[in-house]
């Protein structure tokens, strides 16, 4: 075909919604695509299918009242919503917490990261295509975190487990050995993700150089959590600002090299080996005490507003609470880590395929709970 | 220089079949093993003590101090009480099962342990109606107590 | 005389495949339930019947029962034929696989080039599918499905060729005849003349990791998204009864067919069928997809060349 008859092909671009109800995209989130054959050419998204306006009810609400809003937030990781919140007040009222309240609290938030990465890694692998063993090994694992959970406090899912002071109940009995045996269980298990996934050449060569991000783009798009470590910048409040207990245990933060998809996805499995190693030290140290508090105290704090962050599984969750002295705060305002993750999505597909589009979209891990709040 | 290419061809081939083959081991060996699932509903998981399920209450304790209706997050708790010389008793305890999010907030602020929370969590029902539950009523969740395993 | 038994036991063997083939896909489906269960630590079906043995007839009973909707732009010729396309060409395969010694429905001196010219019908039926369903979504999953069946056809048939020419014949039955002693898969050459033929079949049948067509989680269901009902059921026991297929023409062509010892030739058939039958359904539910393009690379770039060198070296082997 000579180059004078290409130019008389009429070609057209196709819009394309891949719209909130879809399989792969996680929650309700609509994609506005322009394609160009299989290229997409623009990636416009559409949020806010799963407001349930949280900022606006938390004026209507004593601090009390609002920790079990903060569970719907990010549902996967609910423990690490009520630590967040609940710290940010106890930083407004200068709360100290008592040490067995502490290391219950960061053995609950780490078991909470790793159920929070097995649903990452499980549904990553389900969007690639390998359709559902993954995530039923990946599901199976985090039964054993949510039964857990279930004797701890009651509910599998939206635990309401943390008080501003301390925690709801304390650990029942043989707790302990119940939380030991299952580290146990779990490291071969991480292992044999590794082996039927992680080096699989199917899953790299679609993995491999896909939906790349580089550190500046990264941090200019205030990109948090295990993204922006896969993409080589070592930051993590853990170690970088030490909130609970958590400058006295040794735990590593693994760093990417590249910043695409298959980094992103192998920081996760090795933050899994590393929460595993936290828990283990956390609960060989636990110290006695009392950790519960009572649940009718009032609180009148009186701030011109306080920031506190928190590592969530999927980035930097920041509570901004202002309080005029009165049982309701004046403004709570919730940075939400994946909403500025989803934010940079765009720039990153722009000439990558539809199935490349989905797994960048499922490797930068974002729950709609979130973003809409 | 192109046999050098091929060796390397050859290599990545090799290594990228022996990946595959290895993925393929851990999925038999699962195959082998047990599963781990429960025929629900005629095999069921008994609930332990602090699950959270439906409301429930001990009228005989209650010194109707209002605390679970001011904690509840949702507001689904309503009481009216009678004053008779100094004392008051209830007179109804109105419960909303369709705005409860099953915080435990109510168990816990309770001086007396009268409201608690059950087992129950098969929950669905047709009607709409059936959602405004009466507290004082001894037999209300008789419907659904027998589903349940111990 | 001879040819009017011939013929009346051509009928009677034709009848018997055909109610083997709609047992076979009803058997199938229960079969990859069961064994992509276990794979996933868990049950799968377990209530109609014993371990749900049952369960096929249930879906099928169903799938009668239901509305049959016809979206309204659709091409009304185009999107009514499309399943029947896809499926008659399966079953007409059916015609030259040995099940025993004299089993067959009818041993043609070009079995292999009938299978292979039967076969390639089918993409046309899901083209039709994709084209005539009048659905973006779906004429995305026909193209790409076009474009992978017509590519894995060239390894695909040079695989069966080197087994033709060890054989020095086209006919299945001399095929396996030429292996009672010596089965085709203990030659080196024909081992990876197994390998290519494997891949290729999975890639021709839409499996994974070659299941872009129906990938659900890019294109919620690909080709057949406005299929609903019976339609519906045909597309999915012609893919069930394409899976019977290849493993049958493998076990054929490389695994000795029907021969073994003291068992009956029947029953070796469908033993050694239905192992290849498990491996395949083990893949799939080990493996990520595989994106078009790479896809297409492998094929071209990878299967048809090793296929070449393997008939060079086969003929060379033949001529010294």
């Amino acid at each position: 075909m000579d180059t004078t008859q290409t130019k008389d092909i009429y070609t057209e671009e196709f819009l394309i919604n891949m719209g909130p109800q879809h399989p792969s995209t996680h929650g309700v989130l609509c994609l506005e695509l322009k394609l160009d054959g299989e290229f997409v050419k623009e990636c416009t998204p559409h949020i806010g299918y799963l407001h349930r306006s949280m900022e606006k009810i938390a004026e209507n609400r004593t601090y009390t009242q609002f920790i079990p809003y903060t569970d719907r937030l990010d549902y996967v990781a609910s423990m690490n919503n009520n630590l967040g919140y609940v710290m940010a007040v106890e930083k407004m009222l200068n709360l100290e917490v008592s040490q067995r309240a502490q290391y219950i609290r960061v053995i609950v938030a780490e078991l909470n990261r790793i159920a929070s990465h097995l649903i990452a890694v499980g549904t990553f692998a389900q969007d690639l295509g390998a359709f559902a063993t993954p995530l039923f090994y990946c599901f199976r694992e985090r039964e054993k975190i949510l039964d857990i959970f279930d004797q701890i406090c009651g509910n599998r899912l939206t635990y309401n487990y943390m008080r501003i002071g301390g925690v709801q109940f304390d650990f029942p009995k043989g707790i302990d050995e119940k939380i030991k045996d299952f580290v146990k269980y779990m490291r071969p298990k991480v292992d044999d993700y590794d082996q039927l996934l992680t080096y699989n050449t199917i899953f790299l060569s679609r993995s491999k150089h896909i939906g790349v991000l580089p550190k500046e783009l990264a941090i200019s798009y205030s990109v948090t959590g295990p993204n922006l470590r896969a993409s080589g910048v070592k930051w993590d409040l853990r170690k970088d600002e030490p909130y609970l207990v958590y400058d006295k245990f040794e735990f590593d933060i693994p760093v990417g090299k590249n910043g695409d998809s298959w980094d992103r996805y192998k920081i996760r499995i090795e933050e899994i080996r590393q929460s595993l190693r936290i828990v283990e030290q956390a609960i060989g140290a636990l110290p006695e005490g009392d950790p519960t508090v009572k649940v009718g105290r009032i609180h009148k704090p009186s701030s011109s507003g306080i920031y506190f962050r928190t590592e969530n599984p999927r980035g930097e969750l920041g509570f901004y609470i202002v309080g005029d002295g009165s049982v309701c705060p004046y403004r709570l305002k919730i940075r939400s880590p994946s909403f500025s993750n989803l934010a940079v999505i765009p720039e990153l597909v722009k000439g990558l395929k539809i199935a490349d589009l989905v797994c960048v979209l499922g490797s930068f891990d974002i729950l709609m709970g979130e973003i809409d709040r | 220089m192109a046999i050098i290419k091929m060796i390397n061809c050859a290599k990545n081939l090799i290594v990228g079949v022996w990946s595959l083959i290895k993925g393929l081991v851990v999925t038999l060996k699962y195959f082998f093993r047990p599963t781990v699932t429960l025929q629900y509903p005629t095999e069921k998981q008994p609930m332990n003590d602090r699950f959270r399920g439906l409301v429930g209450l001990h009228p005989e304790k209650c010194i109707v101090c209002y605390q679970c209706v001011k904690i509840c997050p949702t507001a689904c708790l309503a009481i009216t009480n009678k004053q008779e010389d100094k004392k008051k008793t209830l007179e109804t305890f109105k419960y909303n099962m369709e705005l409860c999010c099953f915080c435990g907030f109510c168990q816990q602020v309770c001086p007396t342990g009268a409201i608690t929370m059950t087992n129950i969590y098969e929950i669905s029902v047709f009607d709409r109606k059936k959602f405004d539950i009466n507290l004082l009523n001894v037999g209300k969740y008789d419907e659904w107590t027998h589903t349940l395993v111990k | 005389m001879l040819s009017i038994l011939g013929f009346i036991w051509m009928l009677i063997v034709g009848l018997i495949v055909l109610g083997f083939i709609a047992g076979s896909a009803m058997f199938l489906i229960w079969m990859e339930r069961k064994v992509s269960a276990h794979i996933q630590s868990r049950f799968g079906p377990m209530r109609v019947g014993w371990h749900g043995v049952l369960q096929s007839i249930a879906d099928a009973v169903k799938l009668l029962l239901k509305e049959d909707i016809r979206p309204a732009g659709v091409d009304k010729l185009v999107w009514w034929l499309a399943p029947f396309v896809v499926v008659v060409p399966s079953v007409m395969v059916f015609v030259v696989i040995p099940f025993g010694k004299s089993l067959i429905v009818k041993d043609l001196n070009v079995g292999i080039l009938y299978i292979m010219a039967v076969s390639s019908v089918g993409v046309i039926g899901i083209f039709m599918a994709g084209w005539g369903s009048n659905n973006k979504y779906s004429l995305l999953g026909g193209m790409r499905s076009a474009a992978q069946i017509i590519s894995y056809e060239i390894p695909l048939v040079l695989s069966m060729i080197v087994v033709a020419m060890q054989a020095s014949s086209l006919s299945m039955q001399k095929i396996v005849a030429a292996q009672s002693g010596h089965w085709y898969i203990l030659h080196p050459n024909l081992t990876l003349a197994f390998v290519v033929y494997l891949i290729s079949a999975t890639a021709e049948v839409n499996r994974t990791p070659f299941d872009i067509p129906e990938a659900e989680s890019e294109l919620v269901s690909g080709f057949h998204t406005e299929y609903s009902g019976m339609k519906f059921a045909m597309f999915f026991i012609g893919e069930y009864t394409n899976v019977f297929i290849i493993s049958a023409i493998a076990t054929t062509l490389f695994w000795g067919g029907w021969n073994g010892p003291i068992l009956p030739p029947v029953v070796w058939f469908l033993i050694k069928t239905y192992g290849i039958v498990f491996i395949l359904m083990w893949a799939r539910w080990t493996f990520p997809r595989v994106r078009v393009d790479q896809l297409m690379g492998f094929a071209w770039k990878a299967l048809t060349p090793i296929s070449l060198v393997n008939l060079a070296i086969t003929g060379w082997l033949l001529l010294r």
